[in-house]
């Protein structure tokens, strides 16, 4: 039903890093479950006319950041968090990087 | 679970110490007594706070000066209360059992932990839960399951259940936890608690770790049905900082009917028959007081699971998909920058969340999308559509909680489908929104030990009040 290629294109799309064992283990576990879940393929109606649930949007005035959120004032907690920090900065990886 | 300061319901304990009779230094004592004696087979607190006995004080302290201003004090204040390892206190650790956060410190407080705190609780510990909240047996925590605490060979239930197996042996005289599928609800059955997944909006998320946004909420455990009820007006509101909350009047009220829906073809098949032995005389209960228990029928609610495991996991990696190694939580660097984010999270998440997120990809890809999120979407519309119908009828929907009582540590670990199945009843109302409470409904003998056993009450939205008001009966709190 599922492929280890499927799993394997899955967990790049996920960015996982998943062991051969787990792999072949997810092909089962995968089987069981979407088994189970594509009962919903029973039900009538077309998906591209789905009903329109009962929500609505939920406006607010523009503020300027300040009192009523809550990470203001943490800005060294925030940094505190970073796995890699100089000063007040975040390092991150270069992106672009030369062609092997 | 001897007698002692620690067994006190809150509302009990709220009158002693406002009869001055107790101090709130005592009382949390005599739960860090319990810690000391239970905390180590339970597995129940991830970490007790080092300063409970100085928050203890201050909420001594400030009674003290409430009664010289006049004031009168919080019914919380100084109540010993524990919170699940998903929701931020600022300055202490959240980790969501996860290896992912293990060493994250949270940055602010959650809306529910500000509340707590106005209302001047004692945090006595975060508590063990299945990681990210993705579980019903709490088995999926980084940091070892949590035991139920009647018969440590079986399950305390989850993703809450350090919250329940803490509140069930005196570790704390109220608890809470989060709600996505049955949460809050499965282990309060299977621990003897109270346990309330409010309406759909009613608690704020801020500062509560997202697992499925379209479905989680924040709720209290209780030891009765009055002290949940205490614990949910002191956490409920609208917040700015969540869109999707709401006020108490939100909803309109609605008139009683004193009926009771009870969709009998759900129980049919794959219920424990002591379990709905129990059910049953739940319902009788109800009827002595004068409630009606009539047949309903909710033709989409065979559904409900399949319709929970393709929203809830498309939901889930939607949000997981925050946790890149980069901003905070572990990182471990590759080569690339796809692998600095491969490798953090394949090491960082568990395999239950890793199952998740790999599920919640397949189910949203291009090629499935409409096969299984898409219909999946129509089927919840349908299923919400038809407990509003049944709603206006009735004034609750009754069911078991769970079918079965605690199973065994270990019992479902190796089929995670068989463990999905434990929520068939729970996850209906997170679906569709509406409030349910899990109350005490008895007990089932399995070998030597006494387990209990819930009944689970769904209302209209809004309608949290029928919930306790039935809650009562059942228990026998009121008459």
């Amino acid at each position: 039903m599922i492929s280890k290629t499927d799993i394997e294109d899955l967990a790049r799309l996920a960015r996982l890093d998943l062991s051969e064992t787990e792999k072949e283990a997810l092909i089962k576990d995968f089987e069981g479950i979407l088994e189970y879940v594509g009962q919903v393929a029973a039900v009538s109606g077309d998906v591209n006319q789905k009903p329109i649930p009962p929500l609505r949007n939920v406006m607010r005035d523009d503020a300027l950041y300040g009192a009523d959120v809550p990470t203001t004032g943490k800005q060294e907690a925030l940094l505190a968090a970073l796995p890699k920090r100089e000063g007040d900065y975040a390092v991150v990886r270069k992106i672009i990087q030369k062609e092997a | 679970m001897e007698s002692s300061l620690a067994t006190l319901t809150i509302t009990e304990a709220a009158k002693k110490l406002a009869a001055k009779e107790i101090t709130s230094l005592e009382l949390c004592r005599a739960c860090l007594i319990e810690i000391e004696k239970n905390n180590k087979s339970l597995n129940a607190y991830l970490e007790v706070f080092a300063d409970v006995e100085e928050q203890a004080k201050a909420a001594d302290a400030r009674r003290a000066q409430d009664e010289r201003e006049g004031n009168v004090s919080h019914p919380l204040l100084g109540i010993p209360v524990a919170t699940k390892d998903n929701i931020l206190i600022e300055g202490r650790h959240a980790s969501s059992a996860s290896k992912m956060l293990e060493n994250y410190v949270a940055s602010f407080d959650a809306t529910v932990i500000t509340k707590l705190k106005a209302a001047g609780v004692v945090f006595m510990g975060r508590t063990n839960m299945d990681e990210f909240a993705m579980g019903g047996s709490t088995e999926n925590s980084a940091y070892g399951p949590t035991k139920n605490p009647f018969d440590h060979t079986r399950v305390a239930g989850g993703s809450s259940g350090g919250s329940a197996a803490a509140l069930a042996s005196g570790m704390a005289l109220g608890t809470f936890g989060s709600d996505t599928g049955g949460s809050i609800r499965e282990p309060a059955s299977f621990c003897g608690l109270v346990g309330l997944k409010p309406t759909y909006g009613a608690v704020s998320r801020s500062g509560v770790m997202a697992m499925g946004s379209s479905l989680d909420q924040i709720g209290p455990f209780g030891r009765t049905v009055e002290d949940t009820e205490l614990l949910f007006d002191t956490i409920r509101g609208k917040d700015a900082l969540d869109g999707t909350s709401i006020d108490a009047g939100f909803y309109p009220k609605r008139e009683p009917t004193k009926k009771i829906g009870v969709p009998r073809h759900l129980l049919a098949n794959g219920v424990d028959q002591d379990v709905l032995a129990a059910f049953e005389e739940s319902l009788k209960v109800l009827q002595s007081q004068g409630y009606v228990a009539v047949d309903i029928e909710l033709p989409s609610a065979g559904l409900a699971l399949a319709i929970y495991y393709i929203i809830m996991p498309a939901e889930s990696s939607t949000n997981l998909a925050r946790f890149d190694g980069v901003r905070y939580g572990l990182s471990i660097k590759g080569e690339t920058l796809a692998e600095d984010y491969a490798k953090s999270r394949g090491a960082g998440f568990g395999p239950e969340v890793r199952r998740r997120i790999m599920l919640g990809t397949y189910v949203l890809s291009s090629g499935y999308y409409d096969a299984y999120y898409g219909k999946a979407t129509l089927a919840r519309e349908k299923l919400r559509k038809e407990y509003a119908d049944v709603l206006a009828t009735v004034d609750a929907v009754a069911v078991p909680t769970v079918p079965t009582p605690a199973f065994a540590i270990g019992e479902k670990a190796a089929d995670p489908l068989s463990m999905y199945l434990a929520d068939i009843f729970t996850v209906t109302a997170n679906l569709t929104g509406n409030p349910a409470i899990s109350v005490p409904m008895g007990t089932v003998v399995r070998g030597d030990k006494t387990l209990p056993v819930g009944i689970q009450f769904t209302a209209a939205h809004g309608d949290e009040d029928t919930l306790f008001k039935l809650g009562k009966i059942a228990t026998g709190e009121s008459k």
